[in-house]
């Protein structure tokens, strides 16, 4: 394989909670994903960066089941997750918020909220399709409890398009985080903020990441490198490069394919 | 795909149809609205004796337009509510009359078995359709439902079980099964007309209750949000296809129950009954009443049926049918309920609502 590391950033203690082996996907003769192995060492802050169509998505969409690898895998925990479908993954802990909002635009805030954490307390047993859905009052209070979290509480009632693009962001996460995960995946939360809004939004990442392993997709290069424990960067579907902030930072093949060119 | 699914979508958003007037985030039918629906009962129970006496053929039309509303309710309940946009409903329909129709020639007129027959009949059509199909959207649903529901009139038609099992005649072919009495007993005897009409309109208010219930249920906020972000709702962790089985299944009951209360009633089951012109006259009746609110295709189901039968006379009647229908997409895009809606909401700004959908059309369509 052509990938090399620079090192191993997994510092040797903690046990990896998402590691894929010769993870490859193709769509039709372009490969957007080829040959990654890598892990992702537990209660950490990971960030994927490269630059645009180098796969970040992509190896995104395979980490959470909407795609199946065409070679390779990928294990939670220990335990193979390829061909599992999302909310499959969602039940064992891993959740994705989306790099353009994935929401529902026409409900308020709170019945977005709401509806994730339905999921868990809902099934096919009678009561779920005759019981009325607001009697469900755990995931009401899990709710606003979430709302409380991503600094959401005081515009609960909007509907969710009037809110501003920033609360929409935090909106998106506080989607995923009702899944109440361990392995939260993030793509691009910062895109399009203003400095304000980057600065509350970066906060917030970090606070959920004082409990919750984190992957970030990110092109915002002082964010990455402030916040990040680990960085991956990918080139044309491969890690070109993996290590510490200071360790990418000193990496001659990262500055000639992607720092260097900013 | 994307494309013809968004050409489908710019299509809705041009004309301005197939908007749901669903009720986003708040309660399916208000006390109000269930008031209303009491009231609406009641009317027809008291003017239904009056109208066999002045006239028994009221009575007829009065039933069928019963028997379509619980249809159209029960196609609304996936395709407006539920964002399944199901072309096949005749097949439940048709296959719930039948399963009737033999249950009662073979088996009893007792309505306590032949009718929840009729329903599993039509639970098990919708979940072998739905099987095959949920997995497909939109347009593509469309179209499979579509082709499934035509491959069951054709059995039907051509009486292919007889040819199977090897006996005279099952389906009773192009004919049909011909003499199917009314049912005769649970407790009461429906052969009275009136009785039968009691019948069909208590079935259709508990069908109406129990779908409206299951639209306020946890279930039925699920469907509403795979209505609105499929993609995001298995994000969350619903199992979205079993969903979407469930609730097509559920539909294909009420189909089913529809066709049982049908059958007996016109005496006879014909091929007819699953012909896609059933299933696409069903979801006139669901643009016309507005869809995703329930009851308003009631009200389209009813009034499609009450057209039919008053204008059967002129040759020209689906002429003015297709009129009421262009009327209602020009001015009334959110059919029969939306504008009741925002006539009750707001009743001195009809007229620029009106006024405003002729603006609408004149620019989006007209360009």
């Amino acid at each position: 394989m052509t990938q090399s590391y620079t090192t191993d950033p997994t510092d040797g203690d903690a046990e990896p909670i998402l590691s894929t082996d010769d993870l490859t996907k193709k769509f039709g003769t372009l490969t957007a994903v080829d040959g990654v192995s890598l892990e992702i060492p537990a209660d950490r802050i990971t960030s994927i960066i490269g630059p645009n169509g180098a796969g970040k998505t992509t190896l995104f969409n395979l980490f959470t089941g909407k795609y199946e690898p065409t070679e390779g895998r990928i294990a939670l925990r220990g335990d193979r997750i390829d061909g599992k479908e999302p909310h499959h993954l969602v039940e064992r802990g891993l959740v994705r918020s989306f790099q353009i909002n994935n929401f529902f635009a026409d409900l308020t805030a709170r019945e977005n909220v709401r509806l994730a954490t339905q999921a868990p307390y809902t099934g096919f047993r009678p009561r779920d399709f005759l019981a009325h859905h607001r009697d469900l009052d755990v995931a009401t209070e899990s709710a606003n409890r979430i709302l409380e979290r991503v600094h959401l509480s005081n515009v609960a009632d909007e509907t969710a398009s009037n809110l501003s693009y920033g609360q929409r962001r935090h909106l998106e996460i506080g989607i995923s985080l009702a899944a109440d995960p361990d392995l939260f995946l993030m793509d691009e939360p910062t895109a399009g903020m203003s400095p304000e809004e980057t600065r509350e939004t970066v906060e917030l990442v970090e606070e959920i990441a004082s409990d919750i392993t984190l992957i970030l997709i990110e092109h915002d290069m002082h964010i990455v490198m402030d916040i990040s424990d680990q960085i991956v960067v990918m080139n044309e579907g491969m890690v070109l490069a993996r290590g510490t902030p200071d360790q990418i930072r000193n990496d001659e093949r990262v500055q000639r394919a992607y720092l260097g060119s900013e | 795909m994307k494309s013809v699914m968004n050409l489908a979508a710019d299509l809705k958003t041009a004309i301005g149809i197939g908007e749901t007037t669903g009720p986003i985030g708040e309660q399916v039918l208000s006390s109000q609205g269930r008031l209303a629906a009491l009231v609406v009962a009641g009317v027809l129970a008291v003017f239904a004796p009056v109208a066999q006496a002045f006239e028994p053929f009221w009575l007829n039309i009065l039933t069928r337009m019963l028997v379509f509303a619980l249809l159209a309710l029960s196609l609304d309940f996936v395709f407006g509510y539920a964002g399944l946009l199901s072309f096949g409903h005749a097949a439940m329909f048709g296959a719930g009359g039948y399963a009737a129709a033999l249950a009662i020639r073979e088996v009893t007129t007792n309505a306590l078995v032949v009718l929840p027959a009729s329903m599993l009949v039509g639970v098990a059509v919708a979940a072998f359709i739905g099987w095959f199909s949920v997995r497909a959207k939109g347009i593509y649903f469309a179209m499979l439902t579509l082709a499934f529901a035509q491959m069951f009139y054709v059995i039907v038609f051509t009486d292919l079980p007889a040819t199977v099992l090897d006996v005279e005649t099952i389906t009773g072919g192009d004919d049909g099964l011909f003499g199917i009495p009314l049912y005769e007993a649970i407790g009461i005897d429906f052969t009275s007309r009136l009785l039968y009409f009691y019948l069909t309109l208590v079935l259709v208010l508990v069908s109406f209750a129990v779908l409206v219930r299951v639209a306020n249920s946890p279930f039925g906020r699920t469907m509403q949000g795979i209505r609105e972000n499929e993609e995001r709702m298995q994000f969350i962790g619903y199992d979205v296809q079993r969903y979407k089985l469930l609730a097509f299944s559920i539909s294909g009951g009420f189909a089913g129950l529809a066709g049982g209360l049908y059958v007996p009633f016109q005496s006879v089951a014909q091929p007819g009954l699953l012909h896609w012109t059933i299933s696409g006259e069903l979801v006139v009746m669901l643009l016309l009443g507005g869809m995703g609110t329930l009851w308003g295709p009631m009200l389209g189901g009813a009034l499609v049926i009450y057209l039919e039968e008053r204008l059967a006379g002129f040759a020209t009647w689906e002429i003015i049918l297709g009129s009421v229908f262009v009327v209602v997409v020009i001015f009334a895009p959110r059919g029969l309920a939306g504008t009741l809606i925002s006539i009750k909401n707001d009743p001195r700004n009809t007229i620029t609502h009106v006024k405003q959908a002729l603006r609408n059309y004149v620019e989006k369509v007209r360009g």
